[in-house]
Formats: C-alpha cells, structure tokens, sequence
C-alpha cells in the first residue's frame, strides 16, 4: 500500500498545475486578507482574527477548496484516462480497492497541506496587520479540521467523477454544478446543513451557537449529513472502480 | 508438459454476443506460444481476462497452476504485459515510467538500466514520452513489461505500428527470451507471418473459439505438397487411371495425386502417356500456411 502511495504522488506530482492548484487558494486567501479591513466595518481589532476568519472562509472554502480539490482529482486520474494507465497499473500485482484507496489517500492528505497552507495564510496576514490578540489557537483548528473533514466526501464523489469520465472537463463540471448553489445554500436555514456542498464553508466559519466542542456545526450534522454523504460517495466510487470491465 | 497457462471453459459474453467462447487454452513451459486469429475474434478479450481486467462469463484460468481468481496478486507478480496499443504516462520521461511502476513492483533501481538497456531506449531514457515515435513507445511497453523479471510475457499485437527495422529486433528479442530468461511467452496477432517467424506453439482463434492448437510442425505437417497433372480429356483419363489401380483425385479438368513418391509420379505419367492421353503439365502445388489459416478461420463462419 505504501509503495501504491509512493507511486501515485510521483505520478501526480511530476503533472503540471499540481503545486499551482495547491498554492492558488491560499495564496489568494492571504493577499485578500491583507486588503480586508475590519475598521470598515465599525468592528473592533481585537476581534481581528474573527474577522479574517470569517471574510476569507465565504472565498476559501465556499469556492477554491471544492474547486480545487476537483481539479486535483481530476488531474489524479487523467493521466490514467489519457494513454491506457489503467490497463497498465491494474495488470500489475495490486487490487482495484488498493488503487482507489491510494488515490483517495494522496487527494486526502493534499487537502490537509491545502488547509495547513490556509492557516498560515490568515496567521501571516494577521501578524503583519499587527493583531494584537494572541492567535486564536483553538478556533483555526476547529475551523481547519472541520473543513477538512467536509471535504472528504466531496473528494470522494469528485474521485469517482474523474474516474467514470475520460475527459478531464465532465467531472469539473459536475463538480461547479453541486458547488454553485452552496453559495445559496448557507444563506438558507433549510437546506444549509444538509447540503453536502455547503459543508465545508458551514464548519470552517467561525460560530458560536453549535454548542459543539469540537466542530462549528451540531454533531448531528457532522454525522448524518458529512458522514452519510461520505459513505455514499466513497463506497458509490469503490463498488464502481471494482466492478468497471471497460478497462 | 507442463502447462504455464491452462483455461478450461473460459467464456467471455457481452449481452448476447459471445466474445470468447469455452476456450481451453493450454500453453507449455518455455514454449512462445502465438495466438493467431482475425482482428475481433476475441483475442484482446482473452488476453485481458488472463490478467483479471476482465471478469470470465464462465471458466477458470489457472496460471502457474494457480487459480487466478484466489490468487490473482501473487500470480500477477511474474507476469509481465502489454496489452494493445502502448500504454504510458506521457507526462513522464521514459525512466520515469519505469520508475512509478518500479515502486509498486519493488524490484531494485539497476533492473531500470537493464530493461531499457535490453530494448536500446537507453539515449531517450531522459525524454518525455509524449515525444516518442509509436515504435519507441511500444519498446517502452517491453520494457515495462520486464521490469519485474516475469515467468510469463504476455505481448498483444506488440509489433503493430514498428516499422520493419524494429519489427525485426522485437522478433529476435522474443525469440531470445524462452532460451535466456525461462520465461514463457503468449504472443498474439492477426498476422501468420508474424507468428510463423517467432512462435513454437500455436493456437488458433475464429470467432471466440479455439479451432486449432498445437506446435508450429503439427500445422507446417498440414501445409502439404500436391501434385497436380494437367492433361487431355482429364475426365477419362483420371477413369482409366482408377481402372489401373491408381487412385487420384479429380476436380476441375486437373487430376491430383495422392503418392507423390518421383517413382509414383514417373508410373502415372508412364500409364496416360501409354493409354494415349497428352501430359501437358506436371506440377507441384504447395499449400501455404497463409493458406491453412485462411481455412480454418473461414470455416469458423459457418459455425
């Protein structure tokens, strides 16, 4: 399995606009931080982290995170798509589920880095507009994690996209279609927590009425809504992988 | 013998069409094996279930005696393939290919050097695929495809796209590597040729089904001389060689013998010249293999 990882992630990271993809939204987070300014909004700058929190979270992770990660996953298998790789890696010693498991895995862990990337982004914009409070330790890493954690299912669904469709523009547009409306979708009491598209955003902004201590959003909704999707998804794109003949 | 590859039954339907049906393919130990068919008789589909990218309708295979269903990894680790076209990450350079596949393989960095060494891409190991003419690509693929020291080579159509020069290696190299390496070889095509100058063993594919398998003699033993003999009034004269004892076969206005000793021959023409017919012609008509093949997998039509 490790050699699997291993391989995968010199295949990927050899692609071009892999690292391009990953620095983009952080990159942008930081230099929007730094523009944003809370005076303009009659807010005090003790609450400065807050509201760099809460600013960069409606760009990060209502757009560049699901976009993103689209791409990645569609960059982890158009390689496979594009000159008969598949055939190629599933007739050497491994099993479909390893193959699937391995690429879910490296999109996983790149999502991570994008997110660590992400703190750092706001922890640097923070310093050098002097922030005078000490850095909200425990609110960025429920905020990090929390939108980590619901992405996994949208990598999973993104995973299975790219790997159903040859071209590299079917799964990203599937993906824009479901991540559009999120957008709407936060605004909305209803239909907010329970779309899958809108998690991201919903656990990373900072909030205080959840009564969670781990998670910006109800335990409820982290399990049924991002875990249920999760398992939809991901067991969806791994029965498909296993059981696919046209190879 | 022992048989490296053994399908029984195997049986590959898609809906109503039958790719591949009840083959029992047996392939021996040290042997390159060809498997000769027309384009769409259900070769690639056989090729393809042997490295479990396709799931048999019906059938087992057992591959070094075992079941590939239960045993699929541990098999697949002494096979090397190429199926079809070449198949490579074009965004990677030639030793990058073979490096992505090393990790998964485990098999040691110097084993890169040797392969491309072994197929001469060792100048272009530093280039990008994508720049690559088909025949290096497919030199690539017989690279890849020995990275892990296989006991059994799988190549599908792997001269397709070479010019003549590099069909020419890659039929020697094939031919090099039963004596040197032990490895055993299941080569397919759509080509006689092909197959007559590389293979010593044959199997014979028309419309999903096995029609012929044996070694390349037993089917040269099927490509046998005639002699025909062209003379007048063939219809009575075949009559009064049959009044003589001297069975022949007649068809068309030309008698064909069955003995073709010269002394045989040499009495046939001795007993129409003195029954008073005119020889005019004597000839040898050989039966090419093109010819057998053509024969076999025409009669899979009627089928």
């Amino acid at each position: 399995m490790i050699s699997l990882l291993q391989s995968e992630w010199f295949k990927l990271r050899k692609s071009k606009f892999v690292f391009t993809a990953i620095l983009l939204g952080p990159l942008i987070t930081f230099f929007y931080a730094l523009m944003l300014q809370p005076d303009t909004f009659g807010l005090e700058k003790r609450f400065l982290w807050e509201f760099l929190i809460a600013f960069t979270t409606l760009l990060y992770a209502l757009r560049f995170l699901p976009l993103t990660t689209g791409i990645l996953a569609g960059l982890i298998c158009r390689y496979e798509h594009q000159n008969g790789g598949w055939k190629q890696l599933l007739a050497l010693p491994v099993t479909r589920s390893r193959v699937f498991l391995a690429k879910y895995t490296i999109l996983m862990l790149i999502t991570l880095t994008m997110q660590l990337l992400y703190l750092l982004a706001i922890w640097t914009s923070g310093v050098l507009k002097g922030a005078e409070e000490p850095f909200p330790m425990m609110l960025l890493w429920k905020s990090i994690f929390g939108g980590w954690i619901a992405t996994l299912p949208l990598l999973a669904l993104q995973l299975w996209m790219s790997m159903l469709f040859k071209s590299f523009a079917a799964p990203f547009a599937v993906n824009v279609v479901f991540t559009l409306p999120a957008i709407l979708a936060v605004n909305s009491e209803k239909f907010g927590p329970l779309y899958p598209w809108a998690q991201p955003f919903l656990m990373m902004y900072v909030s205080g009425d959840a009564e969670n201590d781990i998670f910006f959003v109800p335990w409820e909704q982290v399990l049924t809504v991002v875990g249920g999707s999760f398992l939809i998804f991901f067991f969806g794109g791994l029965l498909y992988f296993r059981r696919k003949e046209n190879i | 013998m022992e048989y490296i590859v053994e399908t029984h039954h195997l049986t590959k339907r898609f809906g109503k069409e039958i790719a591949v049906n009840a083959l029992n393919l047996k392939i021996p130990r040290g042997e390159v094996y060809g498997f000769l068919g027309p384009n769409g008789a259900g070769k690639s589909t056989t090729l393809r279930m042997l490295l479990g990218l396709m799931r048999p309708t019906a059938g087992s295979i057992r591959i070094f005696g075992k079941d590939l269903k239960k045993e699929r990894i541990s098999i697949l680790r002494n096979v090397g393939s190429l199926v079809e076209s070449p198949s490579y990450y074009s965004h990677l350079t030639a030793y990058e290919n073979l490096e992505a596949m090393r990790k998964i393989l485990g098999s040691p960095k110097e084993k890169i050097d040797e392969v491309l060494d072994l197929v001469r891409l060792s100048n272009a190991a530093d280039k990008k695929v994508k720049s690559f003419s088909l025949g290096m690509k497919q030199r690539l693929g017989i690279a890849m495809a020995l990275l892990n020291d296989p006991k059994l080579l799988i190549l599908d159509e792997p001269t397709n796209g070479l010019d003549p020069s590099g069909i020419i290696e890659m039929r020697n190299l094939i031919k090099r590597l039963p004596k040197e390496k032990d490895i055993t070889v299941l080569i397919s095509s759509h080509l006689l040729s092909e197959i007559d100058q590389v293979a010593t063993y044959v199997g014979v594919i028309s419309k999903g089904k096995l029609i012929f398998q044996d070694s390349i003699k037993a089917m040269r033993n099927k490509a046998q001389l005639k002699i025909r003999l062209k003379v007048s009034d063939a219809n009575n004269a075949y009559r009064s060689l049959l009044a003589k004892g001297i069975k022949t076969h007649y068809q068309d206005h030309i008698i064909y013998l069955y003995e073709q000793s010269d002394e045989a021959v040499a009495a046939v023409v001795e007993t129409l010249v003195d029954e008073g017919y005119s020889v005019y012609r004597v000839e040898e008509e050989h039966q090419s293999l093109e010819d057998i093949f053509l024969k076999m997998t025409a009669g899979g039509d009627d089928r």
